[in-house]
């Protein structure tokens, strides 16, 4: 009688502690999903706001063909790229432009100084930043699913949740890792 | 240990402590009420804490309700200032959490606070005063203080501290009455301790109580600026920001001891309060905090 009693609150203890450990791990592996979907939303972002800037670039420096051009195509790359590192490759490749492209509009006052251009700093600005917590958040939440993935006793639920280790989002650019706050 | 993660755990640690000599000090407090106030000074017992815990709780429930009508804070949109609106938002993805109602207090004095009961009905309010005197990273910075406030559930962690010396407060309050009107002694006592022991300890609680909870609110403040730089990464930001506050000398206007806790800087007078009492950490100190981690190129 008493050795069914402990019997079953220890099946029952043993049953709610898995629940536990098997939901923590869902639960890490949703979070890292929601925070690549959150990058991919604040680059769609950037790379809306890129035509425009583009253009009101373009009406004060004509001659800069070629910083157009490498803004345009590592847009297009960005936009098609799918997997993880495509994904951070391409950002990477379009952040470097950019900053070409308004290191750019340094050299032209004019431009600096017409409310357009200024607003569409502002924009930048804040996307940028935006784009580099979105990475910084994403990581952080694939190294909270890596240890629990690889510590006891979350681990030793892996294979039942499905969960595995998930990959960081790394940008090639060590700038851009090292300085989240992106001046103009 | 100059990394934010480090510090993190320092504070939330030093906060478990400062808690648990907060319960020993209600526990200390009622065994003093019944060791020399038998039944009546049991009775009181249960007043104290539901009294407390009805005029706490309800204000925790309200908080953000409450608290704008206190400073006379005004909830802005999008449309009223974009770019704080902006700043706000990168600080909200970095965190994770909901965005918040975001106030303006019309007043020239630089600040900022956070409330709410919890991160989905938080508000955060700036004074105008900063966002003049403050750049983007200035206010990136206090922007993160303030949502760490939210993400750390610093409106609950005062509310306890509030409720417990709340408590040990009003027991102490009732029973020295008692004992200027003679009505504590119960006269079916047996071998009762003299009843002047029981002055002591009625004197010294309620301001231990005071000081326990101007400790928790300062451990607070120095874990809201370690994660802060756990959202920026940015601990020059804040430290910029601080430095500003620093210099300013003008004081809130709509200020009161109830809201002091609120502010990134104490809205009181320095010279008003001892340190001891103070609910913030000195601001040079938080500064050097923050040079700290701006020295450890890890975090």
């Amino acid at each position: 009688m008493d050795i069914t009693v402990i019997a079953l609150a220890l099946i029952l203890f043993l049953v709610v502690f898995a629940i536990i450990q098997y939901n923590k791990l869902i639960r890490l592996n949703i979070q890292v999903d929601e925070g690549f979907s959150q990058i991919e939303v604040q680059l769609k972002r950037r790379a809306d706001l890129i035509p425009n800037l583009v253009e009101t670039v373009k009406g004060y420096a004509t001659q800069e063909r070629e910083v157009f051009e490498r803004v345009v195509q590592a847009r297009a790359a960005s936009t098609t790229a799918s997997t993880l590192p495509a994904v951070a490759a391409a950002d990477g490749a379009l952040t470097n432009a950019l900053r070409g492209l308004l290191a750019v509009a340094e050299a032209y006052p004019d431009l600096k100084s017409s409310t357009n251009f200024l607003q569409l700093q502002e924009e930048l600005a804040t996307t940028e930043n935006k784009v580099s917590f979105a990475r910084q958040f994403y990581n952080d939440t694939v190294r909270s699913l890596n240890t629990a993935v690889k510590t006891i006793p979350s681990s030793l639920f892996v294979g039942l949740a499905k969960v595995g280790e998930r990959e960081f989002y790394e940008v090639d650019d060590p700038a851009v890792r090292n300085a989240p706050n992106v001046k103009f | 240990m100059a990394d934010f993660r480090a510090l993190e755990s320092v504070n939330k640690r030093k906060t478990f402590y400062l808690l648990f000599f907060m319960a020993v000090l209600v526990w200390s407090i009622s065994y003093v009420a019944i060791t020399f106030f038998g039944g009546t000074g049991a009775g009181v017992i249960p007043l104290a804490v539901l009294i407390t815990l009805i005029s706490v709780w309800g204000s925790y429930f309200a908080s953000d309700k409450l608290v704008l009508k206190m400073t006379r804070a005004k909830v802005i949109r999008y449309e009223d200032n974009p770019n704080l609106f902006n700043v706000v938002n990168e600080v909200v993805i970095a965190s994770g959490l909901p965005m918040p109602k975001v106030a303006i207090v019309n007043d020239p004095a630089p600040n900022a606070f956070a409330t709410g009961r919890n991160p989905e009905n938080a508000l955060i309010a700036f004074t105008t005063g900063l966002l003049e005197s403050m750049d983007r990273d200035e206010l990136q910075g206090v922007t993160a203080h303030e949502m760490a406030h939210v993400a750390n559930r610093d409106t609950l962690v005062s509310a306890v501290a509030a409720t417990t010396a709340g408590i040990i407060a009003l027991i102490s309050d009732i029973l020295m009455r008692m004992l200027w009107f003679g009505g504590g002694r119960s006269r079916s006592h047996q071998n009762q301790m003299p009843i002047f022991l029981a002055i002591i300890p009625l004197i010294l609680a309620p301001i231990a109580a005071t000081l326990l909870k101007s400790a928790i609110s300062r451990r607070r403040e120095s874990l809201a600026d370690a994660t802060a730089v756990s959202f920026t990464r940015n601990p020059a930001g804040l430290r910029s920001a601080l430095e500003v506050l620093a210099r300013d000398n003008t004081v809130v206007q709509a200020r009161s001891s109830a809201v002091a806790h609120f502010y990134i800087e104490s809205p009181l007078d320095a010279s008003a309060a001892s340190k001891l009492f103070a609910t913030h950490p000195p601001i040079q100190e938080r500064i050097e905090t923050l040079r700290k981690l701006e020295a450890n190129p890890l975090s």
